[in-house]
């Protein structure tokens, strides 16, 4: 589910602009041009149209109504659904659990991903095994994850166990106490994601020059003068894909909520507005207000993501 | 950071930390292993001795479930990996050949599909499909699949193709092939690293996935590996060396395939991190 931008410069550098006017001097007849569209792009995009971009117009059309499978005649009206989720408790609700689950998945796994990739940057088959063991959730299905930490994180589950070896007298229900499942949701992701930031900013930190390192010890920079001032700016690049992967993959958070709490406990204490959409859409029925839900969820993961992604090339331009 | 003084203290730090990085994976491993009523009272020992019963009894089930799941994910992770991987290589070679306003619009459009999460569309497609007549079918999820992951496919594709030279296929154009016949027969084979990527990742995404087979198959179509494990904590409530095996065996052709092509995988994840 990750791993969207994994090439991310190659588009946007690779038009190199040189090349445009020599094309446009020698534009070929429209027919083959049509013909080349029609043999070679038609397919894809008539399929990515009919199943990704009419579905997005769908759910506007359906945003704008009362549409109820069950409930037929269907009434258009206007922006009241919109109107309705300002409003919508659950809705502000569902806001902030995906907010705070953003936030933590989108910094704990680059934090600690960083760190451990600077523990692991060494050669030898040791670190290179360390670094397969890591790595190994990213490839585990999110169901699979889910499953073993539900029995892991169980009250009276192995972890629970350990601590009241350890003299803990009442250890917490870490997925049954509202205080805490959201938080225990979040470090699952977190333990899941964590590999794929440390095999890219491992990938970073082998691209840093030996040279630069050595004339800034010759400077008498010591270690942390030289991480900040050489190896940081140079990580930009994958500081970006970790930041932007890890920020769609933590907005589409439906997979972990659905089968380790199914949103509780008590009242959507860890429902998203992935799962939100999904459950008032199916189990609910209320096709209309969840699409509404849809397209709100959609502009906010458009427009983050453009900011995010914005201001993180930037700071790698500015290199 | 100072290594230079305690050599041994970075392996040391390394292996403690994945060790604890590590009980999760271990957790599963040793319950496949082990009988059930241990499962219960002593979670963590290792299995000693090992038995295979957890393993047998999932695979001989009556009902098949695993092997129905098992065939349903091979089949809907072929078909979709093969059709996504020829239909992405030549849109994106007609995206990174023909350049005008229009090509460069309609990247636009086909890129911000990257970003899309799958609930803002399940709702419509299940309606989308239902006309086709292909909901709640493999064709149907396939379909889906296509179109949902097409973008990934073109963005890998188109960018890699803008470094193969043109000229190359103008040359074998005034020899009398048909671009048809120059794409697959030149441009294709130079594109492997591409291809790599694109089989690697969409194989993987397609096989975990767990919210579109759910949707999209419903509940009386069969199941995929993921939709299994999740319909088999139900049943399995008092059975946990069954899901433990089941768990292990979902994901041990991925694993598999994680191992052969590990180089791969690291490369495709992290082209865009080093290229800068």
């Amino acid at each position: 589910m990750v791993a969207d931008v994994t090439t991310p410069s190659t588009p946007v550098t690779g038009t190199g602009g040189g090349s445009r006017p020599r094309i446009r001097k020698r534009r070929r007849p429209v027919l083959p041009r049509v013909w080349h569209f029609l043999s070679f792009g038609a397919p894809g995009v008539l399929i990515y149209l009919c199943l990704v971009v009419a579905p997005i117009a769908i759910s506007f059309g359906y945003s704008l109504t009362n549409y109820n499978p069950f409930n037929p005649p269907i009434k258009y009206v206007g922006l009241r659904n919109y109107n309705l989720l300002l409003h919508d408790q659950e809705f502000h609700t569902a806001l902030k659990v995906t907010t705070i689950l953003t936030l933590i998945v989108v910094i704990v796994p680059n934090v600690v991903g960083l760190l451990i990739a600077l523990l692991l940057d060494k050669r030898g088959w040791l670190y290179n095994a360390l670094r397969g063991v890591f790595f190994t959730p990213v490839i585990l299905s999110s169901v699979v994850v889910s499953v073993i930490w539900t029995r892991l994180l169980d009250s009276e589950g192995p972890v629970n166990e350990a601590l009241r070896g350890l003299g803990v007298h009442s250890p917490p229900g870490w997925l049954s106490d509202p205080d805490f499942a959201l938080y225990s949701l979040a470090s699952i992701v977190c333990w899941q994601q964590l590999g794929f930031c440390v095999v890219v900013y491992l990938a970073g930190l082998q691209g840093v020059p030996q040279e630069l390192q050595e004339a800034a010890a010759i400077d008498g920079a010591g270690p942390f003068r030289r991480f900040r001032a050489v190896t940081w700016p140079l990580l930009a690049p994958a500081l970006t894909i970790n930041t932007v992967v890890m920020l769609i993959s933590a907005f589409k958070m439906y997979d972990y909520v659905k089968v380790i709490t199914n949103g509780g406990p008590g009242a959507g204490t860890t429902a998203t507005i992935a799962f939100d959409v999904l459950a008032t859409g199916f189990d609910s029925n209320h096709v209309g207000y969840a699409s509404a839900m849809a397209i709100i969820m959609l502009l906010t993961v458009a427009v983050v993501t453009a900011i995010v992604l914005r201001l993180l090339q930037r700071r790698e331009i500015d290199l | 950071m100072n290594t230079s003084r305690l050599p041994w203290l970075r392996p040391i730090v390394a292996l403690l930390l994945t060790a604890l990085f590590f009980v999760p994976l271990y957790f599963v491993l040793t319950n496949t292993f082990k009988p059930g009523d241990k499962i219960g009272h002593s979670p963590a020992s290792l299995p000693i001795p090992p038995t295979l019963d957890n393993l047998n009894r999932v695979l001989t089930r009556p009902d098949g479930l695993f092997w129905v799941s098992l065939t349903n994910s091979v089949v809907i992770t072929g078909i979709s990996v093969v059709i996504l991987t020829v239909l992405s290589a030549m849109l994106g070679h007609y995206l990174a050949r023909s350049r005008s306003r229009w090509t460069r619009v309609l990247t636009l459009v086909l890129l911000s599909g990257l970003m899309i999460p799958p609930q803002v569309i399940l709702i419509p497609i299940t309606d989308v499909l239902r006309t086709l007549h292909m909901m709640t079918t493999l064709q149907g999820l396939i379909l889906f699949n296509v179109g949902y992951y097409v973008p990934f496919g073109v963005f890998v594709f188109s960018g890699f193709i803008r470094g193969v030279p043109a000229e190359l296929e103008e040359a074998a154009r005034v020899d009398g092939a048909s671009r048809m016949q120059v794409f697959w027969r030149i441009v294709f084979p130079l594109l492997r690293p591409a291809t790599a990527s694109v089989v690697i990742f969409l194989g993987v995404w397609i096989w975990n996935d767990f919210i579109d087979p759910f949707i999209i198959l419903g509940p009386s179509q069969g199941t995929t590996v993921t939709t299994g494990v999740y319909r088999s904590i139900g049943q399995y409530q008092i059975d946990l060396g069954g899901v433990f095996a089941i768990m292990f065996l979902a994901t041990l052709p991925v694993l598999l395939f994680y191992l052969v092509l590990q180089k791969q995988f690291v490369k495709g994840l992290t082209g865009g991190a080093t290229k800068g």
